[in-house]
């Protein structure tokens, strides 16, 4: 389970240590324990310490609270205005002139985080024109962000 | 002679309206007038500072007041928009939690590094409050009978980067199952809610209700008993304002369940000792009763179980 987390977050230039014995698995869902944690989890449970993600179609996708672990280390990042931040928590794509600042790879095709100017990860996406070239249109596809929490309370309402 | 059917059907009829039940809050000492409960929202300070919070809301035109008898917590007084659906709230930095909802998880001495059961906790409010209160040390063990409400609880644990709890399926009754020894419980426990929050209740509630649910009550009390360690706190709250779910089970808890009611610090009135003419243990006036006004309303109360 370990190896699709890695190679996600390689595809942000970055690296994240997990120990395997603290991943525990349950259907697709996969979730990050700690040492004390792991003595209440029976093989019943539902959720548990920090929800990683899950296997979607064969590939990994990532919770927000994993893209928050990445957040904190060194990685593609780019900051972004208070309308973009906005607009991408609605699950808007981001323009070029959206864009306050990056960190790190400006190439198209790979992933990025989108943190907003207090520097708090909103979500990731996937650089759609390299960063450095000039224009406009989009920038930065939208994956995944914050605004699905609602999504998600939506659906299950 | 056991009344007929008909007899039964006339006396619930009587027994379930909406002067039965302020006859009976009458009796407790409480006249009903129009209440105007408040939005409340609660600071998460694992993830964020307060004050920093409070200047970002307030820089987006949200109005908030402290909350007096509370930490971390705030009426919201004005605002143009939803408060859960801005950035702060998807980040985890605050939740929306109702005033007297915040009560139960105060109650607790000590929490760091403990062992904790939330015994029906979705949507998981007081969860998180708990791992907040927590400092997301030691381990809080989450339980909810109705699994669709789960998804709801998850979704609030991983929004709060909540990192020391783990979720079941399962009915408290059946706790002791999972093998596990717990230094605090909380028993938020299912109850028969109170009119402040459902413009319906009167009409919809009746005694049989309340009586069904204080029955569930007892049996949810016992279970936790059984899987609290020595010197454990149990802090039982229910947003009922009946006393068979309140005073009454707390007066059975300590003659039955080898628990002691504890003197709390917290808003709300002494709980009564004589009610509808029954004397109850003297320990349940350290039990709390809140009754709606900017709040819902609610009770609450501390317990110990005592060495062996």
């Amino acid at each position: 389970m370990i190896r699709p987390i890695m190679d996600f977050v390689k595809r942000f230039d970055a690296e994240l240590r997990l120990d395997e014995n603290f991943i525990v698995k349950k259907r697709n869902k996969c979730f990050l324990l700690n040492e004390k944690l792991k003595n209440f989890v029976r093989g019943s449970f539902f959720y548990a310490g920090i929800y990683l993600g899950e296997i979607r179609n064969g590939s990994f996708f990532p919770s927000i609270s994993l893209l928050k672990m990445i957040a904190e280390r060194a990685a593609n990042k780019i900051v972004v205005d208070r309308k973009t931040e906005w607009l991408f928590i609605c699950g808007r794509d981001i323009f070029r002139q959206g864009i306050i600042k990056v960190n790190g790879s400006k190439r198209k095709g790979d992933f990025t985080l989108v943190l907003n100017i207090h520097g708090e990860c909103l979500g990731f996406g996937e650089i759609t024109r390299n960063l450095d070239e000039k224009g406009s249109g989009v920038y930065v596809k939208n994956i995944l962000d914050i605004g699905d929490f609602l999504r998600r309370e939506k659906r299950n309402s | 002679m056991a009344p007929s059917f008909y007899e039964e059907k006339a006396d619930l009829k009587l027994m379930s309206n909406k002067e039965f039940f302020l006859r009976r809050y009458a009796e407790l000492g409480w006249e009903f007038r129009d209440i105007n409960p408040r939005q409340a929202i609660r600071i998460n300070s694992m993830n964020a500072n307060e004050e920093e919070v409070i200047d970002r809301l307030k820089s987006l035109g949200v109005a908030l007041e402290k909350i007096s008898f509370l930490k971390n917590a705030y009426w919201a007084c004005e605002s143009k928009f939803s408060l859960g659906s801005t950035t702060e709230y998807l980040l985890g930095l605050y939740s929306i939690q109702e005033a007297a909802a915040q009560i139960p998880a105060t109650l607790f001495s000590d929490l760091k590094n403990k062992i904790v059961l939330d015994a029906c906790a979705a949507p998981g409010g007081k969860t998180v409050q708990l791992a907040d209160l927590m400092g997301n040390t030691g381990a809080i063990v989450a339980l909810d009978v109705k699994r669709e409400r789960l998804a709801a609880l998850s979704n609030q644990l991983e929004r709060c980067s909540v990192k020391n709890t783990v979720v079941y399926c399962l009915d408290t009754r059946k706790v002791s199952q999972l093998k596990i020894k717990f230094d605090r419980i909380l028993l938020d426990v299912p109850c028969s809610g109170n009119f402040a929050t459902d413009e319906e209740w009167f009409s919809r509630r009746t005694i049989r209700d309340v009586e069904r649910n204080a029955a569930l009550q007892r049996e949810i009390l016992a279970e936790a008993v059984k899987v609290l360690k020595d010197n454990g706190e149990i802090v039982y709250a229910t947003c009922s304002l009946e006393p068979e779910e309140n005073e009454f089970n707390i007066d059975w808890a300590v003659r039955n369940l080898n628990l002691k009611t504890e003197k709390i610090s917290c808003y709300g009135e002494k709980a009564p000792t004589k009610i509808f003419g029954k004397q109850l243990d003297s320990s349940v006036e350290n039990c709390r009763r809140i009754w709606p006004s900017q709040t819902q309303g609610f009770f609450v109360c501390k317990l110990r179980r005592e060495s062996a």
